[in-house]
């Protein structure tokens, strides 16, 4: 193995280990509304501060936590170029034919570029430090209020939980076979809308039947394994939130709140 | 469709709804994709005529809300009413998938499609009207918005949805709505 597997659980101690992990959901659902809300050099400097503590406090190898950013970094420079190439802004810096550089569209590239990486980095530093049935496990006590109207949280959770860790393998996916498609004369930059619909089609389709066979080996295996329903599963007794976890809470929470004073 | 396990449809709904997340982001290399060629319907669609109607409601409802919160994609301002939206989708085309039986695949597929297409766009120009933008909306904005704009994406999802399905039950993903048929063929 080359390279560490993404987002896959690696055993440790550390203070994000050992936080939990309905903490740590709620924690990154309030960072990525504080990665989401950064507009300014400074909101972005708090949240690669944040990160970057994050990763320290982790004791994760740094080369495994931002894996999932360099196996996508092709596609990202794609989205980058994109951006920068198609913007409708005003300040055109250069024209070449149907590209049209601005300062508005590079802007545009490195904001959605740069929250994609730091969002990946947080879904990743919530997957390497926390078990697959911690995660379904707190998803489903996070959304237990819904069963009063009976929706079968426990089936949810586990969707839930799976889809997430299903997304870097779709994107890898879905990188080689955009790269594939290309090497084999697709025109997804064109400038008329039916060539690039076009351009599509062929992206589509290899798209899903590779998802579907990833879902049917890994439904496969859970029910070789004897897993049946999720509602008749057994699972650890729950444990309250320590002085530890309420601490992140709060600090994710006030970080959150500063990206939003900043915003307004 | 029927025959698949709950297992099965559970995790074929979490790629749905990865691929809800990841799609649109193929797709948003290009500006104003989203809007045009609507990606996201695709895989909500998928969801609900092969797993059902409440898989299909939960891919509707997971799907934006998930691709909001790790790409902020579609930004939180169009977030409701795409929900309603796509969990209409969602619902009636699981539901019309199991009561539309012509024995022809592709007949079933297009007249589920269609039909939950429709639906979708007038419960959330309804509920644009009503409940997100109340007193602002016009029957010319919901044309412009949901037809208009979006023609493109209405043929993609026309033209792809029953070659995807098609393919899946070629490849034996899925199992096939009409064994017998396609035996005999």
């Amino acid at each position: 193995m080359k390279t560490l597997p993404t987002g896959q659980y690696i055993p440790g101690d550390s203070f994000l280990h050992q936080l939990e992990a309905r903490a740590k959901i709620s924690c990154l659902f309030l960072l990525i509304a504080a990665v989401l809300g950064a507009s300014s050099f400074w909101g972005y400097a708090l949240v690669l501060a944040t990160i970057s503590t994050l990763l320290l406090l982790s004791g994760l190898p740094i080369r495994g936590a931002v894996a999932p950013v360099r196996r996508i970094s092709w596609f990202l420079l794609i989205i980058l170029l994109m951006n920068a190439l198609f913007f409708e802004g005003e300040a055109v810096l250069a024209s070449w034919g149907i590209f049209h550089l601005s300062r508005g569209g590079i802007e545009q590239g490195f904001r959605v570029v740069g929250n994609l990486v730091l969002i990946l980095i947080l879904g990743n530093l919530l997957t390497m430090t926390t078990l697959p049935t911690q995660v379904t496990t707190a998803l489903e006590s996070l959304i237990k209020p819904l069963k009063l109207i009976g929706v079968p949280t426990e089936e949810v959770a586990i969707i839930i939980s799976v889809a997430i860790q299903f997304i870097p393998t779709l994107l890898e996916e879905t990188e080689l076979i955009k790269m594939t498609q290309i090497a084999r004369g697709a025109r997804f930059e064109s400038k008329k809308l039916s060539e690039r619909a076009a351009s599509f089609l062929p992206l589509v389709v290899p798209i899903f039947i590779s998802s579907f066979r990833r879902a049917e080996e890994l439904s496969l295996a859970m029910e070789a394994r004897g897993y049946r329903k999720a509602r008749n599963r057994t699972k650890p007794k729950k444990a309250p939130l320590a002085p530890a976890d309420y601490t992140a809470l709060i600090v994710c929470a006030l970080i959150c709140l500063i990206q939003l004073l900043w915003r307004g | 469709m029927s025959k698949l396990s709950s297992v099965k449809r559970s995790i074929i709904t979490a790629a749905c709804i990865g691929l809800c997340v990841v799609l649109p982001m193929a797709f948003h290399s290009i500006p104003n994709a989203g809007r045009v060629f609507l990606p996201m319907h695709i895989p909500v669609l998928l969801s609900g005529l092969i797993c059902g109607w409440s898989f299909g409601l939960l891919c509707g409802l997971a799907g934006p809300l998930l691709s909001t919160l790790l790409t902020g994609m579609p930004p939180l301002a169009f977030l409701p009413s795409m929900l309603v939206e796509l969990a209409v989708y969602g619902v009636v085309c699981g539901l019309l998938i199991n009561l539309v039986r012509t024995k022809n695949l592709y007949t079933d597929l297009y007249i589920s499609l269609v039909v939950a297409l429709l639906a979708g766009r007038v419960v959330a120009g309804i509920a644009q009207a009503l409940l997100f933008s109340a007193g602002s909306y016009s029957i010319a904005a919901w044309t412009g918005s949901y037809f208009v704009t979006g023609w493109p994406g209405i043929l993609l999802q026309l033209a792809l949805i029953p070659a995807v399905v098609s393919a899946l039950m070629k490849a034996k993903l899925i199992p096939a709505r009409y064994p017998a048929a396609r035996q005999s063929a």
